[in-house]
Order: structure tokens, then C-alpha cells, then sequence
């Protein structure tokens, strides 16, 4: 009887004592939103998940009385529906714990105060020692970090094989097209030169030689930097409006729509009807991402194989011949709510988000990892395209961290599709451009 | 059955007083639901407005916010943009609400004229836009005027352009138009049926046709519905930018076919990279709601809307 009044009482006590351990572990509920918005980026949705799973191991072996829960979001219709998502909940303050968006949208955010400064952060984990140096650049603004980067890219000059070889271009010779861009010998002048024969030749429609982007967005900025341009003043943080440069890549579009390279319709074409004319080889020339090309590949139904024999990529061309080619790079950045009540925890997750194994995912959406240690692995290595773009990183610029760029941007780009839609001349539609920037920006931008 | 004796007057209340205010009560107690309803979703969000507008309210500055006074409304009347969209807005809505009241008022007559079975279901088919979400039914002009071979009517017609770009007027207003239509057609049927069927019968014994029957007896009794549906639809298309959004977002160019109510939306929830001027959008906003206002105002009149509301000269019981 005593023996077996002693064993349930031991049993009862060890009951207890497992009931209070679980009881004192308590769940850490964060909530991260991404965007891809193409579908082969779901990475960034899923690794957030991932590095939970790798952060509760940790705990689990240090024994720490909580573990770390997430719900994620993944934005696949536009850039502007994501913001303004962002923006709600910042103001409502229910905005996430961690977000994924662009790197330039830092200025306007960290203006504001709504996203946390991450120097701490950065010090206390190792982990971000392994990020590339020069990635750090995207994401610092007034003196601080403010996010942990992610899936930079580069954005090719994307040439079809076929065409070119149907106009009578010998294997050589599109196969030498990506040096003669990086040497300068093959310019945005000989864009429409062979355009021009290409629709002459009847290869492909009237205004379908080159095809810049359909919508407002980067791509169309290194173009702008071809012809000189600058954008941000590097000692004062002020924006800059290059007339010259932005007069030079207006005028190019022009010819290029009268000399019937490129469609007056292009902009505000919807994304898909873009990507099904490119994938089913009516369009010569086009710029876009490294993404596009596992874009046409999953989501276009084209496979890789197929956008591989089609395809080729070079720098987006220089203006004049000997000039420098480049191209743009919008990497993404973790970044977290400052109104966020579990700041620590969320910054310790991104430790883990930037693992290798995570990190190489980059490659399913065409991206390139963060890490030095990612890009020794054999899949990166081993990965055709991307080890075959990793150069242009070497020619890259970007776009100035700048809560005013926003309406930089928009004015430039009515400009384009003005100029493009024959309402305006390039000349004048620089001085509109200079008169709303002056309007709007006042002393934030420099005119020169 | 009353208990007790009635109530004596207190000193100082008069009788009159006293039922005057008994008159009311039951009214008010009616009243007051929509009065708070109109409160809270129409005066308080129009106040709250105007308010907004004379801050400089923008993404940045949502922490700390400054009275600017006048300076948003300056910036507007300054722009060279703002004759531009004027005149897009009252293009936009003289057009669509001229299609949508006539082809409204068409739709209605001819159903009308139809066996109801026929009738009902060609109102039916009608409407079918009117319940399909703004996003489908857009996708769905996109995918019949994108260029050849992608376009429907590129296809039939031989067009290589995209005919969004190419014509974005009609585009703009035929998308909202045939949608518009559909609440005209229900009201002016509703109306139609309305009519006494004696002044049929005796225009039909005078020897009408159908025409001078639509002419002299069914139009000048529909004059409080066509009243209704322009005076609504004029309100609702200065407010409404949807269809243009997602259908040439303003565009091609500069401000081709951007309407007000389009440009104050771009200017407070819109732009890539999100610093969005909410005290800029509250300006715009408010100036839509005054004229708005106004617009009203000239209806009520025009209409003589007081007549509508007088007691009828004659009473029949």
C-alpha cells in the first residue's frame, strides 16, 4: 500500500513537474509578409519558415523557454497593391514583424519610423559577417543599417538566338554579341540598326524590335545612367536630374517608335501579354531581369532547355560606341517593424534566414545569393546561367535611397510613354520633367 | 385604456409647445438612425477631409504631421496638369452618363416592347457585368483588344495595335457605359411598368404607333427617374475611376484619360516607391466632394425636385 501510495505520488509529482516545463514554454508568434511578385520567388515566403524550424533547434539545444511560430504571406500580383498593404499597417500598426520589399523603399520607411535600425543586430550575429561587403551599400541610409539583403539580380539585355540566326547572324557571331556589348562596340544606336533590318527583313513585326518594360519600375534607369545621368548626389543625399542624359535616352525611344522598333503600345501592356509575346520569339531584343529567366521557364511553360537555346544575355548596351555598358541591381531587404513587440526574436530569426542552405534557394527564381559561402556551393556553381551573369554584378548600378524618388520616378516615367505615345517631343518632354520635379521635389532634387 | 388623469401643463409650458413637441417625437425617432448613419459615413469622413487637407500628410510624415493651410490647394491650381484633367473629368462624365441614360432608356423601352419572358432574360444578360468583379471584367476587355494574335478584335479586324492604347477614350467610356446602362435599364423598367395601362390602351384607340406611344406617353411621364439615374450617375462617375485604373491607368502619356478622382487616388495611396501624399489626396478629394455638391444642388434645381416632394393638386381617394 505505502509502495504504491509512493509511486503515485511520484508519478503525480512528475506530471506536474512536465506540465509546469510546457506550460513555461510559450510560443513566440511572428508574422512575415514577401512579394515575389513572380511565383518561382516563393523561397522568400518558405525560408522565413525554414529558419523557424532551424531557430527552434537552436533553442531547443540551448534551453530556452520559448520556441518561435510564423506566419507568412506571399504577394503575387503587384508591387503597389504590397506597398500600400504595408503602408496600412504600419499606420494601424499592425503591420508585420518582418518584411521583404525593396531596398529603396527603406528611405521612405525609415524617415517615417516605421522600420528598426539593424546595427545591433548586425554586430550580435555572425551569421551577417558571411553577407557579400558590397550589399551592405543597399541597405544603409543615413549612416545605419536598416535591412539584412536578400536575392540581389542583375538585369540582362536578353537577345533571341533564333531571330538573329533567322536574319542571317552566323553562330559566331551571336555568340560573340554579349562581348562586343561589354566592349562597347555594340551599342544602343545598333539596337535599332538591326531591329530595323530585322522588321525589314520581315523576322518580326513592326514594333517589335526592343521592348523595354511595360510599366513603371527600374529597368528603365540604366538606361538613363548609358547616357550619363545621375540620380543622387553622393555628398548631399539630394536627388539629381541629368537633362542631357534623360534628353539622350528620350530621344532614342522616340526613333525607336518611329523607326518601328518599338510599339507605341508597349506601356501599360499587362505583364503576361509582355512575357507571351517575348517567350513565343516575336520580340528581337528586351530588357528585363535574371528572374525572367526562370520566370519563362516555370511560369511561361517554356522550360529551361527551351530558354536556353532561344536566349541570350549581354549588359544593357552602351549609349555611344566605347561607352560603358551596365545594368541595375534592386536587391530586397529584410526589414522589421519598429512597432514590432518581438524586435529581438525577429532579428535573431534572420540570422538563420541567412544560412547557405536557405540562401542557395536564390537559384530557383534565377537570383543571386547574399552569402560568399553560398556561391562556392556546387549548386551555384554548377548553374549555367547564373555562374554566366554573376559578371554583371561587376558592372552594376542602382536606384538612390530617397523618400522623394517615389514621385521622381512617376514623373520620369510619364515622360517615357508620353514621348513614346507621340504627345510630347523629347525636348519638351525634359522640360516638363524638370518643371515637376522643381514643383514636387523643390531643394530635394538638382537640376544640372 | 389610459389610467390615471392627464397630465397638467407646468408652469411656463404652453399646450401648443407641449403637442408640437409630441408631433415630433415619432418622427425623430425614425429619423435619427439615418441621421447618425449620415453623421458617421458621410459628413464625418467629408469634415475629416477637408481637415487632412490642410496638413502635409504623407507617408513620411504620418508621425508628425504639419498645418500647411492653403498649400495643397495652391500646389493643385498650380499644376499645368489640372486643366487637363478637368477637362478629362467632364469628358468622361458628360459622355459615359449621356450612353449610359440613352442606352438605359433604350434598353428599357425595347424590353419593354418584348414578350416578358424575352425581356426579363435580355435584362438578365445585361447585368451580368454589373456582377462580375471590376478586375474580371477588365481582364476581359484586355484580352479582346491586346494586339494581334492575342486580341479577339485585333484578330477580326486585322489591328496589330493594342486598341486600349490606340483608343483609349471610347475604350474608357464604352467599359464603363455598358456597365452604367444596366441601372438605368432596371429603373426606367421599373418606371415603365409603373404607367397606368389605361393610357396605353387609350393611346392605342387614338390610332398611336408605337413610337409616338414611347414619345408622347412614356417619356414625359419618366422625368423623375431620368432625373434620379443622371443626378446619381453624374455623382457616382466623378467618384468612380476604377474601370480607367485598371484599364489605361490614366494613360497612354501624360494624363490622357486621367480623371480627378483617379489623379487624387495616385496621389494618396499610389506610388513605387511608397511615400504617398495623403494631405495632397485629401485636397483633391475635397474639391470633388464641393462639386459634387454643387453638382446636386443643380440638379434639385433643374429637375425642380421641390415639385416632386409638393402635395399633389389633386387628391383622389
Amino acid at each position: 500500500m505505502t509502495k504504491l501510495v509512493r509511486t503515485t505520488l511520484f508519478a503525480v509529482v512528475l506530471a506536474a513537474l512536465v506540465a509546469a516545463t510546457a506550460h513555461a514554454q510559450r510560443t513566440v508568434n511572428l508574422v512575415g509578409w514577401a512579394i515575389g511578385p513572380d511565383d518561382p520567388a516563393i523561397h522568400r515566403a518558405e525560408n522565413l519558415e525554414a529558419a523557424v524550424d532551424l531557430m527552434n533547434a537552436a533553442l531547443e539545444e540551448r534551453g530556452a523557454d520559448y520556441r518561435v511560430a510564423i506566419e507568412t504571406d506571399f504577394e503575387t500580383v503587384s508591387w503597389d497593391d504590397y506597398r500600400r498593404r504595408i503602408l496600412l499597417g504600419f499606420e494601424s500598426g499592425q503591420a508585420p514583424d518582418i518584411i521583404i520589399s525593396s531596398h529603396i523603399d527603406i528611405g521612405t520607411w525609415a524617415d517615417a519610423g516605421y522600420i528598426a535600425p539593424l546595427d545591433d543586430y548586425i554586430d550580435r550575429y555572425e551569421a551577417f559577417g558571411d553577407i557579400a561587403d558590397s550589399l551592405w551599400d543597399f541597405v544603409t541610409y543615413k549612416g545605419s543599417v536598416w535591412g539584412v539583403p536578400l536575392n540581389p539580380e542583375a538585369r540582362p539585355f536578353y537577345f533571341n538566338k533564333k531571330l538573329l540566326a533567322e536574319l542571317g547572324w552566323s553562330d559566331e557571331e551571336i555568340a560573340e554579341l554579349p562581348e562586343r556589348v561589354r566592349s562597347g562596340d555594340f551599342t544602343w544606336r545598333d539596337v535599332i540598326d538591326v531591329s530595323v533590318q530585322a522588321v525589314e527583313a520581315g523576322v518580326v513585326e513592326e514594333g517589335h524590335g526592343y521592348w523595354h518594360r511595360p510599366v513603371n519600375g527600374p529597368d528603365f534607369w540604366h538606361t538613363y545612367y548609358a547616357f550619363g545621368g545621375r540620380l543622387q548626389d553622393e555628398e548631399t543625399g539630394q536627388l539629381v536630374f541629368t537633362r542631357d542624359a534623360a534628353l539622350g535616352m528620350l530621344t532614342l525611344y522616340r526613333d525607336m517608335v518611329e523607326q518601328g522598333v518599338l510599339t507605341r503600345d508597349l506601356i501599360n501592356m499587362p505583364w503576361n501579354d509582355w512575357h507571351r509575346a517575348v517567350t513565343d520569339g516575336r520580340v528581337l531584343f528586351n530588357s528585363a531581369g535574371t528572374w525572367t529567366w526562370a520566370q519563362w521557364a516555370l511560369e511561361f511553360g517554356m522550360g529551361f532547355e527551351a530558354v536556353e537555346e532561344t536566349f541570350g544575355h549581354a549588359l544593357q548596351p552602351a549609349a555611344e560606341p566605347g561607352g560603358r555598358p551596365n545594368t541595375l541591381s534592386q536587391p530586397l531587404a529584410h526589414m522589421l517593424f519598429a512597432g514590432s513587440e518581438n524586435l529581438d526574436v525577429a532579428a535573431e530569426l534572420l540570422s538563420y534566414v541567412v544560412s547557405p542552405e536557405l540562401d542557395v534557394r536564390a537559384l530557383e527564381s534565377a537570383h543571386l545569393p547574399v552569402l560568399e559561402s553560398t556561391r562556392a556551393l556546387p549548386e551555384f556553381v554548377e548553374d549555367e546561367f547564373l555562374s554566366q551573369v554573376v559578371y554583371m554584378l561587376d558592372y552594376t548600378t542602382a536606384q538612390p535611397i530617397h523618400s522623394g524618388f517615389g514621385r521622381y520616378s512617376d514623373v520620369f516615367f510619364r515622360a517615357i510613354s508620353a514621348v513614346e505615345a507621340g504627345q510630347v517631343d523629347p525636348e519638351e518632354g525634359v522640360e516638363i520633367v524638370v518643371d515637376e520635379l522643381r514643383r514636387a521635389l523643390g531643394d530635394e532634387v538638382i537640376i544640372e | 385604456m389610459r389610467s390615471g388623469r392627464p397630465r397638467r401643463p407646468e408652469a411656463g409650458e404652453s399646450v401648443s409647445t407641449r403637442r408640437a413637441g409630441a408631433h415630433l417625437r415619432t418622427p425623430a425617432l425614425f429619423l435619427t438612425p439615418a441621421f447618425v448613419v449620415i453623421a458617421l459615413f458621410f459628413v464625418l469622413p467629408a469634415v475629416v477631409t477637408v481637415f487632412l487637407s490642410l496638413t502635409d500628410l504623407s507617408a513620411r510624415t504620418m508621425t508628425n504631421p504639419t498645418f500647411v493651410g492653403l498649400a495643397n490647394y495652391e500646389y493643385i491650381l498650380s499644376s499645368r496638369w489640372t486643366p487637363i484633367v478637368v477637362r478629362n473629368t467632364v469628358l468622361y462624365v458628360t459622355l459615359t452618363l449621356a450612353f449610359n441614360v440613352v442606352m438605359g432608356l433604350a434598353l428599357a423601352v425595347s424590353t419593354s416592347l418584348l414578350p416578358d419572358r424575352i425581356g426579363n432574360g435580355l435584362r438578365l444578360l445585361w447585368l451580368l457585368p454589373r456582377i462580375t468583379s471590376p478586375v474580371i471584367y477588365v481582364l476581359i476587355w484586355q484580352a479582346l483588344l491586346a494586339p494581334a494574335p492575342f486580341g479577339l478584335v485585333g484578330n477580326l479586324m486585322g489591328i496589330s495595335r493594342n486598341v486600349v492604347n490606340a483608343h483609349p477614350w471610347p475604350t474608357v467610356i464604352l467599359a464603363n457605359g455598358l456597365i452604367g446602362a444596366s441601372l438605368g435599364m432596371l429603373i426606367f423598367t421599373a418606371a415603365i411598368r409603373s404607367i397606368p395601362r389605361d393610357l396605353f390602351h387609350a393611346s392605342a384607340v387614338d390610332g398611336a404607333t408605337t413610337w409616338q406611344t414611347v414619345r408622347r406617353v412614356v417619356l414625359p411621364l419618366m422625368r423623375w427617374p431620368i432625373m434620379f439615374v443622371t443626378a446619381y450617375q453624374t455623382l457616382s462617375l466623378l467618384a468612380s475611376f476604377e474601370y480607367i485604373l485598371l484599364l489605361t491607368n490614366g494613360g497612354p502619356g501624360f494624363y490622357t484619360t486621367e480623371v480627378w478622382s483617379l489623379w487624387a487616388y495616385k496621389e494618396a495611396f499610389q506610388s513605387y516607391v511608397g511615400n504617398v501624399e495623403f494631405g495632397l489626396g485629401a485636397a483633391m478629394a475635397a474639391v470633388l466632394v464641393v462639386v459634387g455638391i454643387v453638382a446636386s444642388l443643380v440638379y434639385l434645381r433643374v429637375f425642380r425636385f421641390d415639385e416632386l416632394l409638393s402635395r399633389p393638386k389633386v387628391e383622389v381617394n
